[in-house]
Order: structure tokens, then C-alpha cells, then sequence
């Protein structure tokens, strides 16, 4: 019945190296996969339906600029992104990045650049000439310290108005974008005294709320003070701020009461249902609207969002490719090519909803609201978003969400004034 | 420690069944149920060497996956590592001041007040409702198997699945308000989206920015949790009031004992492990839940249903320093509650 006791031990010992191999092999959830030696791993949080189409069209794109490439889709979904950036931190951390992940330029692009994990692709973009072919502020949205470390591939536009036509027409409202802030919000309380909810708000995930208030103060401010907002050259403390967030409380009074038990895209549908005047939210609604079976010009309008000056809230989808360890940099710099090319970003913009980055792209197969949104995209100010986390840090966009709730339950504007002149101060 | 001793002479038999899986006896007996035959050794240094080797490898995961992380966690919360990709391990000046910045928030102070009414009340409810179902069901004769199933069953769910379809019980305009109206109540309340603070103690000021109080917006989701809880805490109690033995109660009914003193001085007390067994376990529950709360309202107008957990998640990739110190005051409120309970548990045990 017993065994030499060195068997025993040994057993042991055989037992507890399984066991913690076991634990270790899960950490390392290896990065291969059967195939061959050209792969090419494309990280990004597009997975819902006109999301996850509008990426296959890129990755068909990719190959058959590069036949035979083998393309991983390493998609994780939820939370605008979030999941999808924790996991790739992970990665990253391990030294085991993807040959190329999404992101938005400017500010999270710089949170990248300041920990030496994207790769400077300036001679890329100087050999390509990149740079003629964007808007100015565009271009140097895909830059830190004048070096180029990401491609735009699409954009979005934030500030859109998406209106009820019946509404607004029972309560003789049409809305003028060139009219100003304070003549929208008067249109507002008209629509509320026809007895209609004025204002569609879907806040459960707070940056609906912030979107619709960072519209309003770009409105207020205008897009240099925006802009100077995040680098402290112009104060959260100014009065056009403060009259914003006046308006913006106003406009929280005219809104559904259950706002943040709905979200976005629930608020978007109440407005193609006729349920309230108009919704503010980026343009990803319109496929939001059209897949409902909403019809556009007639079921919903849009309408860019009132200011004194016509500007053009910038939410871009860009590509990085990492600094270091990079599993193949050959694939990833024709992935770069690939979704610059002018067709391509005509393609993916038609499913995505989007309009391409670059101004030579042909549009006139889009949709009258892309070509619109085309036309002002050429002519407006172009300004990155805050709620989105593109114009600066990743702490700064988190402590302006944090005063967007905490404003939406007290209304104090003291008190989110008083947070972001600190966090100016302590953040930026 | 009686449990470690058993452990330390059974452990060997396990160990011979993995190194001679050719010996079909060892693999199939269990070790007590061998006891009698088996011959009864002394607990010599041999043996107690052996046991070491056997702990070694969980006292090792333990110490590496424990006890050095939260050490790791401490310090990174003392550290400026801001941008979780961004190692950056220096020390914060003055030392803590991540926490003095913690506490300042608006956020902070609302989880804090939401985390302790959440785990309270949850904790009642779960708790006091398994037990009434336990007693139900033990003593109604018909259909026990089928109730037991019926209230055991929300617990196998996800929170998430339970999460979503709770959301819309409770949304303001649709859901159970939907009843209250048709029953003549004109102004149902808004469930979450109401920023109402019950029983408010303060007014908010320049140090504590909150009301304390209970906020309506947490209600709907202590009951979901309850709801969803309160079955496991009821086979907790099924599996104690099976071990009461008929006699107590017998001889107690023979005195002249009431229903409700039956109750109250023999079942009640002899219950009293099953209780804290519930207790501890849910404690864990209420304190690191998450998903639940993302899924029926999400942070709330002024962070009314926020919970650390949110907090944690919305802060570690922008703030990994101050992300680090709410999981650190998370520790430390699940400590609070359960070292005392240790310390008892050792008292007791050095008596006996």
C-alpha cells in the first residue's frame, strides 16, 4: 500500500508544477493561431451591426491589396470602446500588442504617445502626402509634437440636432442653425408649451448629457476658446460658460424626466416615433434612425447644432500600429495604406454612417445626410470632442463626465464650475 | 484546528491515489469512509513535514496572488501611475494625497453613502426573506421540491440578464408604474432616475457634498438583488433547519412551548451558523457589486446609484493611482466587518 516515500514526494511536487502551470497558462493566453507566416491582427470596438460590417469592408480592402494575408478581427465589444482599450492595455502592458488597433486622435492618441507604445509614422505620411489631401485641423489632430502617429479613417460629427419635422412644424418651430443659442432654446420652450417634450435625452451612460452641454459651450465660446479651454488659456470660469451651463439646465427641464434610465439610442427612436422635438447626439444616430425603419426628411431631419459660427464637433476613428514588438510591420503598414485610400474610405463611410477624412474622396454615393455633413465638414471649424476623450487627457474627460453627473443630479453651477477650474489647474 | 488536522492525514492518501492511478482501491475510497480500518498514526514531524509540502503550493498562490497584490495595489495607490499603460511607480508628495483627493469628491462621498445603504438593506432583505421562505417551505408539506426550485432559481441567473429585464420593471414610464397609475396613483415615483435622498440627515456643504440619507434610486435594485439572492440564502437556512434535531423540538412542544417560542428559542439560535455563513458570503456580494448596477441604472443624475465597483472601472485607465485607492477603501470596508468576525472565530476556537 505505500510507496517509497521519494515517489510520494515527487508526486507532490509533480502536482503543485501542473497546478501552477495551469494558473500561468492562463495569463499568457497566447497571440497565435493556425495559419500562415503573413497575419495581420486588427484590434477595435467595432462589433454591432453597421460597425462590425463597416470593418469588413476595410479587412476585404486590406486583402486584395495584399493577397494571401491572413486578417485576425481581435473586436471587443461594449462600453464606446472602453472594453476594448482595457484590453488593449493589457496587451500592451504584456509586450504583445496587435499590428494595429483603433482609436481616437488627439488626446487619447497622445495617451499612447506618452507611454512609447505607437509608432511615429511620419515618414509614412510624407511619402503617401497625406497631409494635402485633409482639412488642416484634422491633420494635426493625428499629431503629437508636430509627429504624425495615427491615420483618420472616418469621421463623426457630435453636435447634430436630430428633429421631429412634426413636431416642430405642430408647434410652428423651424429651427435656424445660424440663429444662435439662445433663439434655440426659446424654440424649445415653444415646443414644450405645445404640449410636447421638447427634448429627447437618453443619459443612462452619462456622455449623451455631456455631449449635449460640450455643444452648448462650443456654441457659447466659439471653437479658439474651446480649443484654449484645454490649455488653460481660457477659463471654465468665463461667463459664456457659465450662461452654457444656464442653457444647459434649461434644456435638462425641457427633457423627459426618465433621461437617464433611457439610453442614446432609445432617446434617438422616441424622436423618429414623434414622441419629442429634437434629440442631440453624434451621427451614428442616423443609422441608428434608418435601421428603426425611420425615414429620413420625413420621420427625422437633422439639423447642425445652433451657434453663432458653424462648427463641426470632431469624434475621429483612427489606426495606430505599435512602437514595439510588432508582429508583423510589413501587413500593418498596407493596413494603413489601405484604409487611407480615398475609395476605401468611401466605402467603409457608406456602412459606417461616417464621412471619409479625405477631401478628395468621392461622396456622391452617400447619403444627403453624409453629403451634408461632407459640405460642413470642409467649411466649418473643426473641434475635437470632450465627452468622446478626444481634445485632451483621458483624467480631464473623465473629471468633466464626473461633473456632467453630478451637475445633472444638484444643477449647481457653481460646484462644476469649481471642479473644472481644478482640474484645469491640477490636470492640464 | 481540527478541519487543518484532518486535512493533514487525508491529504497523504490523495497524494499516493495521484502517483499509482494502477491501484484501483486507493482511487475510489474515500478517506473516512476507510477510517476504521485504517490504522491511526502519530502526528510525529513526518507527517507535519508532509503537511508543509502539501500547503506549500496555495500558500504560495495565496502569498503571490493575495497578499503581494494587495501590497502592489497599496503602493500603486501611493504612486502617480495615472494612465494605466503609463507605468509610472513614483511616490505621490505629500504621501497620500491621492486619498485626500478621494475623499474631497462629490463621487467618492455618494458611493460611500450608496455602498453601506446598499449592503444594509440588501443584506436585511436577503437575509430575513430567505429565512421566512426557508421556514415556509420546511414546514408546508406540499410542493416543497417545487418551491425550493422556484426560489433557488433566480440565483443561477447573471446579474446582467436579471439586471436588464429589472431595468424595465422599473422604468419610469413603462413597467410598474404602469400598475400604480392604473390603481390611481397619479405620481408614481421615478425609481432611478429620482435624485430624492430619503430621510436626509444634512444639506450638502463645502466638506460633505452629499446628503446622507437613503436614495429612492437605490430601492429597485436592493430588491433585484434581494430578489435575486434571497434563494441562496434560503437553502442556506433549509440545510440548517434539516440539522435541528426533532427531539429539541419535541421536548420543548411537551413543555408547553408556543409556536412562536419554538421559533424563537430553538430554531432561531440553532440557525445562527447558517446565518453568518449567509452573512459573510453576501457581505462580498453587496460590497463588490457591479454588474447589477451597470445593467439597471447605470452611475444616476448626481452618481445617486453609483457603487465603488462603477467607480473603479470608470477610473482605471485615466486615474490607475486613484482607481487603486477606492479598491484599497473597498478592502478596507470588507475588513472592517470581517476581522471581527475572525477574531471571534479564534477566541472560540482556543477555548474549545
Amino acid at each position: 500500500m505505500f510507496q517509497p516515500r521519494r515517489t510520494r514526494t515527487a508526486a507532490f511536487i509533480a502536482i503543485s508544477a501542473l497546478s501552477v502551470g495551469a494558473l500561468t497558462g492562463c495569463a499568457a493566453n497566447s497571440t497565435s493561431s493556425a495559419g500562415g507566416d503573413n497575419q495581420l491582427e486588427i484590434t477595435s470596438w467595432w462589433t454591432s451591426g453597421s460597425e462590425a460590417d463597416a470593418l469588413q469592408v476595410l479587412i476585404d480592402a486590406v486583402k486584395k491589396a495584399d493577397p494571401g494575408l491572413e486578417v485576425e478581427n481581435a473586436a471587443v465589444s461594449g462600453g464606446g470602446g472602453a472594453n476594448a482599450r482595457q484590453a488593449l492595455a493589457a496587451r500592451l502592458q504584456a509586450s504583445a500588442p496587435p499590428d494595429a488597433w483603433q482609436l481616437h486622435p488627439a488626446g487619447q492618441l497622445a495617451s499612447y504617445v506618452s507611454g512609447n507604445q505607437v509608432a511615429d509614422i511620419s515618414d509614412l505620411w510624407a511619402d503617401n502626402d497625406w497631409a494635402a489631401n485633409l482639412p488642416e485641423d484634422v491633420a494635426s489632430a493625428q499629431q503629437v509634437d508636430g509627429k504624425y502617429y495615427t491615420v483618420p479613417v472616418g469621421v463623426h460629427r457630435g453636435n447634430v440636432l436630430w428633429t421631429s419635422p412634426t413636431v416642430l412644424e405642430a408647434a410652428g418651430v423651424t429651427l435656424d442653425p445660424s440663429a444662435g443659442v439662445d433663439q434655440f432654446v426659446e424654440d424649445m420652450q415653444t415646443v414644450a408649451a405645445s404640449g410636447t417634450t421638447a427634448v429627447c435625452l437618453g443619459d443612462k451612460d452619462v456622455f449623451a448629457s455631456a455631449e449635449l452641454l460640450e455643444s452648448i459651450i462650443m456654441a457659447r465660446v466659439g471653437s479658439d476658446n474651446w480649443n484654449a479651454l484645454f490649455t488653460g488659456d481660457y477659463s471654465f470660469d468665463a461667463p459664456e460658460v457659465q450662461q452654457a451651463l444656464a442653457d444647459y439646465k434649461t434644456l435638462l427641464g425641457l427633457a423627459n424626466s426618465d433621461h437617464s434610465a433611457l439610453t442614446w439610442d432609445e432617446a434617438a427612436k422616441n424622436v423618429g416615433a414623434g414622441k419629442c422635438g429634437v434629440t442631440l447626439m453624434g451621427d451614428w444616430a442616423y443609422g441608428e434612425l434608418v435601421n428603426a425603419g425611420y425615414e429620413p426628411k420625413t420621420d427625422f431631419a437633422w439639423s447642425a447644432f445652433p451657434g453663432e459660427t458653424d462648427i463641426f464637433d470632431y469624434v475621429g476613428d483612427g489606426f495606430s500600429i505599435p512602437a514595439t514588438n510588432i508582429p508583423n510591420a510589413e501587413a500593418a503598414k498596407v493596413w494603413l495604406e489601405t484604409v487611407m485610400d480615398p475609395e476605401v474610405q468611401t466605402a467603409f463611410a457608406a456602412v459606417k454612417g461616417s464621412i471619409p477624412a479625405r477631401t478628395d474622396a468621392d461622396v456622391s454615393s452617400l447619403s444627403e445626410y453624409q453629403q451634408s455633413a461632407v459640405e460642413s465638414f470642409t467649411t466649418a471649424d473643426i473641434v475635437s470632442s470632450l465627452a468622446h476623450g478626444q481634445v485632451t487627457t483621458a483624467e480631464f474627460s473623465q473629471t468633466y463626465a464626473d461633473a456632467v453627473s453630478t451637475f445633472n443630479g444638484d444643477g449647481s453651477i457653481d460646484a462644476f464650475i469649481a471642479t473644472m477650474t481644478a482640474a484645469q489647474k491640477n490636470q492640464l | 484546528m481540527p478541519s487543518l488536522t484532518r486535512t493533514g492525514t487525508a491529504a497523504p492518501t490523495r497524494g499516493r491515489t495521484g502517483a499509482s492511478a494502477g491501484d484501483p482501491a486507493a482511487g475510489t475510497t474515500a478517506p473516512h469512509t476507510q477510517k476504521p480500518q485504517r490504522k491511526l498514526r502519530h502526528h510525529g514531524v513526518a507527517t507535519s513535514r508532509r503537511a508543509a509540502w502539501i500547503f506549500a503550493p496555495s500558500l504560495l498562490v495565496s502569498l503571490i496572488f493575495v497578499y503581494i497584490f494587495i501590497g502592489t495595489t497599496v503602493y500603486i495607490s501611493l504612486s502617480n501611475w495615472k494612465i494605466g499603460t503609463t507605468q509610472d511607480l513614483s511616490l505621490r508628495t505629500p504621501v497620500g494625497a491621492t486619498y485626500t483627493e478621494l475623499f474631497a469628491e462629490q463621487r467618492f462621498q455618494a458611493d460611500m453613502r450608496n455602498i453601506i445603504v446598499f449592503t444594509v438593506l440588501f443584506l436585511l432583505l436577503s437575509i430575513g426573506g430567505g429565512l421566512v421562505w426557508a421556514l415556509l417551505i420546511h414546514h408546508v408539506a406540499a410542493g416543497r421540491g417545487f418551491f425550493r426550485t422556484v426560489f433557488l432559481l433566480p440565483y443561477a441567473l447573471s446579474f446582467i440578464v436579471t439586471g436588464v429585464a429589472w431595468r424595465w420593471i422599473f422604468a419610469p414610464s413603462t413597467g410598474v408604474n404602469e400598475i400604480l397609475r392604473a390603481i390611481g396613483i397619479e405620481n408614481p415615483p421615478g425609481w432611478t432616475t429620482d435624485t430624492t435622498i430619503l430621510g436626509a440627515l444634512n444639506e450638502p456643504g463645502a466638506d460633505l457634498k452629499i446628503q446622507l440619507g437613503i436614495p429612492i434610486a437605490l430601492l429597485p435594485i436592493i430588491f433585484a438583488a434581494g430578489w435575486q439572492l434571497t434563494g441562496f440564502a434560503m437553502a442556506m437556512y433549509l440545510s440548517g433547519l434539516a440539522a435541528i434535531p426533532e427531539e429539541h423540538l419535541e421536548a420543548a412542544s411537551v413543555d408547553g412551548a408556543s409556536t412562536w417560542q419554538r421559533l424563537r428559542y430553538i430554531v432561531i439560535p440553532q440557525l445562527w451558523p447558517a446565518t453568518i455563513t449567509c452573512f459573510v458570503l453576501l457581505l462580498h456580494v453587496a460590497l463588490k457589486i457591479f454588474d447589477l448596477v451597470v445593467a439597471m441604472s447605470g452611475s444616476g443624475p448626481g452618481f445617486v446609484t453609483d457603487v465603488p465597483g462603477i467607480y473603479i472601472y470608470n477610473y482605471l485607465s485615466s486615474r490607475y493611482d486613484k482607481a487603486s485607492a477606492m479598491a484599497i477603501v473597498l478592502l478596507v470596508l470588507t475588513l472592517c466587518v470581517i476581522v471581527p468576525y475572525l477574531i471571534r472565530g479564534y477566541r472560540r476556537e482556543k477555548q474549545s
